[in-house]
């Protein structure tokens, strides 16, 4: 399955806010700025690839997925799965593509994690081997067992995000979303959710689309990635690219080259800053 | 089919989850019943300026099967969108491959199981118990089913496009405190609509609120000609015609204005 983004474009109604309104608030006559959030993206993500999407905050990331997922509806610019595309074939794609974002949770939060699993089992018409055989392969990796009969209130953070994620991936999606999936969470919990990913990936093919804003999981897990700011597509290729061209361009400014820091953070930040690219 | 049963199990144990509140609800229910019950009493036996064609009699039992069955009919659809729309987790749902509102109504109606067997049984238990006589008109009964089912509809749908005005409006709940109060007294869940002067009266009937009380309470406790049975069902159909056909424009046009609040 793979993802083909042209021309993506969205932009929100901003009101604008002077002081007057702050006393009057809402009575007086409204007047709104354009604020463009994605301006003109377009990418390909083959079948199978991980890509890391990363931009600082308010730079247009989530914006960007929730168009890919469907929720929201862009002003321009075509966005196809499989070359199905969300006006025609909302409920194809909804079949094919699984989404964990880490702020919230899919779980009823009530009533005990399972009931949701088995809620899902039915919408998407899991057999009943797929969904057994999952279910183990979910309590080997992430330790489900231990917390499946409970509500998700009782839950911490890092059982939560499992159980999103394991509640992700119940479907065999094609195409897994995965927004912020680290966020929050402990060392440990962490590499486990890592490992976890990347077994998918290796053993179903399933292509991933992952937003952080932790570098050390774009190192252990992505082999490109794709880099946007204010809207706008900075970079779009391989991990390893992004660190030679950074090497090179900055190689003839320094005079030690040991002293060149090779690690994706310093590049990263210095993108975000505006000095390189 | 399946996944929307599931929801329904799911509204009937979301409600179960704190019995405690279950156990408050119904003693709030028990002490409005028996409130209404003693204004009206009260009202009948200073019998000053009473209208004579409204007897104390089928008053007091249409407030009582008022009450009872604004037990279970009431919905709080409106609560719920607002909330997830306020808080974004809406999005969640618009990632599944589900129906948003068949999986809304799948979950009110679990919701409203629980509340039949929770509070409506145990206030017509009581009440019976207490007025010892039949409060239901026995050949009606049917009709007053078939009516109670499309009141139920129908307060749905009013309650659903409330709630997805949110889609513009965000909050809802100021439009819907006032909308509230309008609905609770032309519904005729407070007060029968046959009291209200002639003016009210007639506004009222271009109103929808009046088929969620009014209608099906009065059917079940009045006797009717069959004509005027009909012509009521009637109206209670044109209007869930109406809402339906308001709700389907509703949401095509608010989904796409969806503002994901909250990163």
């Amino acid at each position: 399955m793979s993802i083909e983004v042209k021309n993506l474009t969205k932009t929100y109604k901003v009101k604008k806010r002077s002081n007057v309104d702050e006393i009057a608030g809402d009575f007086g006559t409204r007047k709104y700025s354009l604020m463009t959030a994605v301006n003109n993206i377009s990418f390909t993500i083959p079948s199978g690839d991980i890509v890391g999407f990363i931009g600082a905050n308010g730079a247009g990331k989530s914006t960007t997925i929730k168009m890919m997922t469907g929720i929201l509806t862009p002003d321009y610019g075509t966005i196809s799965i499989d070359s199905l595309n969300f006006k025609k074939n909302r409920k194809q794609i909804m079949l094919k593509i699984g989404v964990v974002f880490g702020q919230r949770s899919v779980l009823c939060w009530d009533i005990p994690v399972i009931e949701s699993f088995k809620l899902f089992k039915d919408m998407y018409h899991i057999s009943e081997k797929a969904y057994r055989e999952n279910m183990e392969i979910f309590s080997d990796i992430l330790n489900l067992s231990e917390f499946i009969d409970k509500p998700p209130r009782l839950l911490s953070l890092g059982q939560r995000m499992k159980a999103d994620l394991a509640a992700a991936l119940l479907h065999n999606p094609e195409i897994l979303f995965l927004d912020e999936p680290t966020i929050g969470i402990d060392v440990l919990a962490k590499s486990k959710i890592r490992d976890f990913i990347c077994k998918m990936n290796q053993e179903r093919n399933t292509t991933i689309i992952l937003t952080t804003h932790d570098i050390s999981d774009i190192e252990a897990l992505c082999k490109k990635m794709i880099i946007i700011d204010k809207g706008t597509l900075l970079y779009n290729g391989t991990l390893q690219e992004l660190k030679n061209s950074y090497r090179n361009s900055y190689q003839a400014e320094l005079y030690q080259d040991t002293a060149i820091e090779n690690n994706l953070e310093t590049i990263i930040k210095n993108i975000y800053e505006g000095e390189f690219l | 089919m399946r996944k929307y049963i599931d929801y329904i199990v799911i509204g009937i144990k979301e409600h179960m989850v704190y019995p405690s509140a279950i156990w408050a609800k119904l003693f709030s229910k028990i002490i409005y019943l028996y409130l209404q019950f003693s204004i009206w009493t009260a009202l009948f036996s200073s019998h000053s300026q009473m209208n004579p064609l409204i007897n104390r009699e089928d008053t007091l039992k249409y407030i009582i099967v008022a009450t009872i069955i604004s037990a279970f009919i009431e919905c709080n659809t409106i609560k719920w969108i607002n909330a997830q729309i306020q808080t974004g987790n809406i999005i969640m749902e618009f990632i599944r491959p589900i129906d948003f509102r068949k999986m809304i109504f799948s979950r009110h109606l679990g919701d409203s199981i629980v509340k039949i067997i929770f509070y409506c049984i145990p206030l017509s238990m009581l009440a019976i118990a207490v007025i010892r006589k039949p409060l239901l008109c026995q050949e009606q009964i049917l009709y007053g089913l078939l009516s109670i089912i499309l009141a139920y509809g129908i307060q749905f749908l009013y309650s659903l496009i409330i709630g997805l005005l949110a889609f513009w409006l965000i909050v809802t709940w100021p439009l819907n405190m006032l909308l509230d109060a309008i609905y609770k007294l032309l519904s005729g869940a407070w007060i029968p609509v046959t009291m209200f002067p002639d003016v009210l009266y007639n506004i009222n009937f271009f109103l929808p609120f009046r088929a969620i009380y009014a209608i099906p309470v009065t059917i079940m406790t009045s006797k009717m000609s069959p004509q005027n049975i009909w012509k009521d069902i009637l109206t209670q159909l044109i209007w869930i015609i109406f809402l339906f056909v308001i709700t389907e424009i509703i949401w095509k046009i608010g989904k796409r204005k969806l503002i994901v609040q909250g990163g």
